[in-house]
């Protein structure tokens, strides 16, 4: 913007200079055999260049503008249209899982009478996966329409429940778990938000750095304000994210290379971002594989409105 | 002499459902009659006379939720357990008002059904009203009242939030019945999730903390260790 106003400024503060010099070092000098005298002339072009580059800019301004909005109202569209398909994928699923259940439950009751066939677990398993996906592409579709019961929620509290909560899951067992948040000289400014979805927002992200790192690792949780916002980060030390895989790591469906074995319908860090935008904040990754090998995930929410201002210089 | 068996009524479009889960009903014990036309369900019920209908809310012909208005129009209060494909809340609530005795989202465990089958017949067989399409709900000095959404305790009104009277209406609607963690969060949030155990035991807390319920001494809502919650009070409801 700054730039912008300079090169616009520019030819009339040359021009005008080299105006006035003129003048002064020769009044009235003729140009051609017009009536004004050159040093006008200079100023007037001057000012005129300058208008014409403003025009450009603003009409060039205004083009980006619409081909900005226009892409968004695409964007729009494009998820409406993606939750659509998600909402009937979900539906044409729903019936052949209902009935892929009940005959597995069927073989299982008739076990009395002849010895379980050895697929049988494994066929339940994977049903019992199909399910989950379902349930996760629903919520999925859904989360962008579903009203947020809204409340000022203490993060502190809600984090400090969640690690609890982790800690007493087979995963979270004797994991080195550390919450840190601030109390001095002022506590965590409160967000406004659905206790319930954001609660589950951050149990995946933590729940995913469990995942993701071995037993010795360390998780660590840090939640600071930061101006009107909160800012909580979810780091740990295992082994990374290489740079090729962390762009995608959001992406409906996706599963990174050590995802293969591991228990998850690849929907976590996708609902994780939807629920966090949905409370107008945002989530970005960091990783490193080399050294201090790493993953963090940064967190920003808005603070309530509430709360005493604080001064700052 | 034997007990008469209890006879159903499975009401879905989908083979593999009435295949399968009719399948499943009779091994445990009942008489199963399948329909796949909600059009036909009406005389289905008349001639076949069944203890309980379980009805898909999708159906060819005429839609689950209109065959089950047509039928309490008709005077009929049989217990009828709704098979829901959409989760989301206002749908449930919707089959709640429109007198549905209970509803499974798809796709359900068959075991789960059982459950829910059990359990309806034998408060359709206690509760001369019946307590999903009752508009007040007492239970001693507790009332609520369903369509002003409002919880009073010996007439004095209590505060609540939204999500804890839908949770304190789902456990009134389901009395003396195990509700497991996952079953309140499927019914009461819409989905499960991970960190879903934690939510209701905060929310039942919170409720408790309304109603004065004594967690070690209960009156209305008690906890089965390892287990769930209860509703331990008994329930009358008014329409």
């Amino acid at each position: 913007m700054i730039r912008r106003l300079i090169i616009c400024t520019l030819p009339t503060l040359v021009c005008v200079a080299a105006g006035i010099a003129v003048e002064t070092l020769a009044p009235g000098l003729p140009f051609l055999d017009v009536q004004i005298s050159a040093g006008w002339i200079l100023i007037l072009g001057g000012i005129l260049l300058s208008l014409l580059l403003a025009l450009i800019f603003i009409l060039h301004g205004l083009h980006r503008l619409h081909i900005e909005s226009a892409i968004q109202a695409e964007k729009q569209t494009q998820t409406e249209a993606q939750n659509r398909f998600l909402r009937r994928l979900d539906h044409e699923l729903k019936n052949p899982l209902t009935g892929l259940r009940a005959a597995v439950e069927n073989l299982e009751e008739s076990a009395a009478d002849d010895p379980l066939p050895a697929v049988l677990p494994d066929i339940r398993l994977q049903v019992e996966r199909m399910v989950r996906l379902t349930g996760d592409l629903r919520k999925l579709a859904e989360l962008d329409e579903i009203p947020l019961e809204q409340s000022a929620v203490d993060l502190g509290d809600l984090l400090k429940g969640i690690v609890d909560a982790v800690q007493a899951q087979p995963l979270g067992a004797g994991r080195d778990i550390r919450l840190v948040v601030p109390s001095v000289p002022w506590p965590l400014a409160s967000v406004m938000a659905d206790e319930d979805l954001l609660g589950s927002a951050f149990f995946n992200l933590i729940d995913n750095s469990l995942k993701y790192s071995r037993k010795e690792d360390v998780v660590e949780i840090r939640a600071a304000n930061h101006d009107r916002l909160i800012q909580v980060e979810i780091a740990d030390s295992g082994p990374g994210i290489s740079a090729e895989e962390l762009p995608q790591i959001f992406e409906e469906l996706y599963r990174g290379s050590n995802a293969r074995h591991r228990e998850g319908s690849g929907l976590g860090l996708a609902l994780v971002k939807r629920i966090i935008e949905r409370h107008g904040g945002s989530i970005t990754v960091h990783s490193r594989m080399n050294g201090a090998t790493g993953t963090i995930f940064t967190v920003l929410l808005p603070a309530s409105a509430a709360g005493e201002p604080i001064t700052k210089r | 002499m034997n007990p008469p068996i209890i006879s159903l009524l499975l009401v879905d479009d989908d083979v593999s459902i009435t295949g399968q889960v009719g399948a499943f009903l009779e091994r445990a014990g009942y008489r199963v009659h399948c329909e796949a036309d909600g059009a036909r369900v009406l005389e289905k019920v008349k001639s076949f006379n069944p203890d309980l209908v379980i009805l898909d809310v999708l159906l060819p012909g005429m839609d689950g939720r209109a065959v089950l208005r047509a039928l309490r129009d008709h005077g009929d209060h049989r217990p009828v357990i709704l098979l829901t494909k959409v989760g989301k809340a206002s749908e449930r609530a919707l089959a709640l008002e429109e007198g549905a005795d209970d509803y499974l989202n798809k796709p359900f465990s068959s075991r789960e059904l059982l459950a829910r089958i059990r359990a309806v017949l034998r408060r359709a067989h206690d509760t001369p009203v019946s307590l999903t399409s009752a508009w007040k709900l007492t239970a001693g000095n507790l009332m609520l009242d369903r369509r002003a959404r409002r919880a009073t305790v010996n007439g004095q009104a209590v505060a609540m939030k939204p999500k804890t009277l839908a949770l304190l209406e789902y456990l009134m609607t389901h009395p003396d019945e195990l509700m497991t963690r996952e079953r309140l969060l499927n019914a009461v949030w819409g989905w499960e999730y991970p960190a879903g155990q934690r939510t209701v035991d905060t929310r039942v807390a919170e409720l408790r903390r309304a109603l004065h319920d004594d967690a070690e001494h209960p009156a209305f809502v008690e906890t089965v260790h390892n287990e769930g919650y209860r509703f331990i009070a008994p329930v009358r409801g008014e329409s």
